[in-house]
């Protein structure tokens, strides 16, 4: 079993110069600020917060990509900063807009390069690739030229290629980012699969609430450099996300409907935009109502956006632990 | 060992995606058989006009040649400096950091791969072009094999220069402007379009010991008048320069990723 990611009291600091004429100004910015964080070998964490919040500086760390202004923290039993090449070996990584796939080739061959940068065994590669192209469906486009692919093969090959030297930690920032409905829940799937096929320890980051509730089964929320709310999944999406947003548009007039648990965000003549508490009543109760209280031309029910999750995680209090 | 097969393989890969470039080098390779034509009449012009047969010691014939030379030589040069720039900001460099790979050596075996295939297009269509406007030049194998040695180093020597330009990014906004200038001072005082020998004479000691020279005019001068003395001489200006280079990048380098790893991508 592998140690999985310990972190003690990490902070960054970044120095900011600024020229104000002939004057230099020098300000500091406190990017993490003395994080502690356990991930157990194997588990599948979303690491969320709105910009700037210092997800992607913990990251940096975390691959030693970044030194911290102190603190300590262990990765796979290695200190990332200080053993970065020997912890690449371990590490997996999909950036959602940075491809490691080589544009004017089929993903094979990036698959062959890769065989070699990782100093993987012949039989070794040939089992892990076939069993990539197996479970991400790559057959069909495996010796297409990577401009060809859709977004959706495409990201389907970059989430196979970093795993082909089999990593014992992926990190996935904005995985399904541009990708339509369907491609995004595939890939949801297949990294959510391998994460339990595999015991792939897997952190995430991502502003989308839907890759968070399909992949990760505990979520960090981080801000101004902190965690502010770390829990399993299902009990911060039943504290913070039990609201979904009903937005209908009626051919007509409809008649003015009242029901607990909902609060009316926009009103206009023939469109409503409504939150909807579901602890309090049921989303489909409230679609039946809706639909009767009008000739109904367009309905959609959505998350509530993360940001204003965390606004509100914010405003009952800051800190605190859901487990 | 190992690690040789693994940046072998990055070269092997670049050179095959670079073919899918083919008709973009190809539209460069065109462009090389106007500038020799264009050449072509000129030096034509200057001979008829000189008393000599010879010009910085080359017949016409031979400075066609130097000139095809040197052209492919420049014109095959990869932009390595946008490739550094666009890693430095946009943060990409982040990313190719968790690789367990270096990253001077990963963009060398890139440049050498993808230099390979457009040098080989623009040496073939300068020969023909050559071939056509002024014939062969008398050529033995000794001389070819020291051509062989010389050009390797003089792309290891330029690609140096231009990832150096290209790591000025982590100081500038865009590393465009000095990308610029360097490769217009390649262009003069590597002896691209003049032999270094028509310089003035007080020129000659500042432009030999320049870097540029290593890259264009040692190549071009081994291909169409070859001797161990000049052999000896280039690859011992080449070596310093390739040191002297090197030394540069590992120190800019040095500085530079201090930077990243402090202040982030």
């Amino acid at each position: 079993m592998n140690p999985g990611v310990e972190i003690r009291a990490l902070t960054k600091n970044f120095v900011l110069t600024r020229w104000s004429g002939f004057r230099r100004r020098v300000s500091e910015i406190v990017a993490v600020d003395g994080i502690n964080l356990d991930v157990p070998a194997g588990q599948s964490v979303a690491l969320i917060g709105p910009n700037g919040a210092g997800k992607s500086t913990t990251i940096k760390m975390l691959t030693g990509i970044l030194h911290p202004t102190s603190g300590e923290a262990s990765v796979l039993g290695f200190i990332p900063w200080r053993d970065r090449r020997k912890l690449a070996y371990s590490v997996g990584a999909v950036f959602g807009q940075r491809s490691q796939l080589w544009y004017h080739l089929p993903p094979g061959d990036t698959f062959e390069l890769l065989a070699r940068v990782y100093n993987i065994k012949r039989l070794e590669f040939i089992r892990t690739r076939d069993l990539l192209i197996d479970r991400f469906n790559l057959g069909p486009f495996m010796q297409t030229p990577v401009r060809k692919l859709s977004l959706g093969q495409r990201m389907r090959a970059e989430v196979a290629a970093s795993l082909l030297h089999r990593p014992k930690i992926m990190f996935l920032d904005e995985p399904t980012i541009g990708l339509d409905v369907i491609a995004r829940q595939e890939l949801r799937d297949l990294i959510r699969e391998w994460n339990r096929n595999d015991g792939t320890t897997v952190v995430l980051t991502s502003h989308d609430a839907g890759d968070i509730e399909h992949v990760a089964e505990r979520v960090i929320v981080v801000n101004h450099g902190q965690v502010v709310v770390d829990g399993p999944v299902d009990a911060v999406r039943r504290k913070y996300l039990g609201s979904k947003i009903l937005r209908v548009q009626f051919h007509g007039t409809p008649t003015r409907i009242a029901i607990a648990g909902v609060t009316s965000l926009s009103d206009s003549e023939y469109e409503w935009k409504m939150q909807v508490d579901t602890t309090i009543t049921p989303v489909s109760e409230v679609t039946a109502a809706v639909l009767g209280a009008g000739a109904v031309a367009d309905i959609a029910i959505e998350d509530p956006p993360l940001e204003e999750v965390i606004a509100r995680i914010y405003s009952e209090g800051g800190k605190e632990e859901s487990s | 060992m190992r690690s040789a097969a693994r940046y072998g393989w990055i070269g092997y890969t670049a050179a095959r995606s670079n073919m899918a470039y083919r008709g973009e080098v190809l539209f460069r390779s065109s462009f090389l058989a106007v500038i020799l034509y264009i050449f072509m009449r000129l030096w034509t012009v200057v001979f008829a006009e000189s008393k000599d047969s010879r010009i910085a010691g080359l017949s016409l014939p031979q400075m066609l040649w130097y000139l095809v030379i040197t052209e492919a030589v420049f014109l095959s040069s990869p932009r390595i400096w946008a490739e550094v720039d666009q890693d430095v900001r946009t943060g990409r460099l982040a990313v190719q950091l968790i690789r367990p790979l270096s990253y001077v050596a990963e963009h060398l075996s890139r440049a050498m791969g993808e230099r390979i295939v457009r040098f080989a297009i623009n040496l073939l269509i300068g020969s023909i072009v050559a071939l056509v406007l002024v014939g062969p030049i008398p050529m033995s194998i000794s001389g070819l094999a020291m051509f062989a040695v010389v050009l390797p180093v003089a792309f290891v020597l330029d690609f140096f220069g231009m990832f150096l330009v290209g790591l000025s990014a982590f100081w500038l906004e865009s590393a465009a402007g000095v990308a610029l200038i360097y490769m217009r001072c390649v262009m003069l005082f590597g002896g691209m379009f003049l032999p270094l020998e028509i310089y003035p004479d007080a020129l000659q000691p500042a432009l030999h010991v320049l870097p540029f020279a290593s890259m264009l005019s040692a190549p071009g001068r081994m291909f169409v008048d070859p001797s161990f003395a000049l052999l000896k001489e280039s690859l011992m200006r080449q070596g310093v320069a390739v040191v002297g280079y090197a030394g540069l990048v590992f120190l800019v380098q040095l500085v530079a990723f201090r930077r990243l790893f402090t202040n982030g991508g």
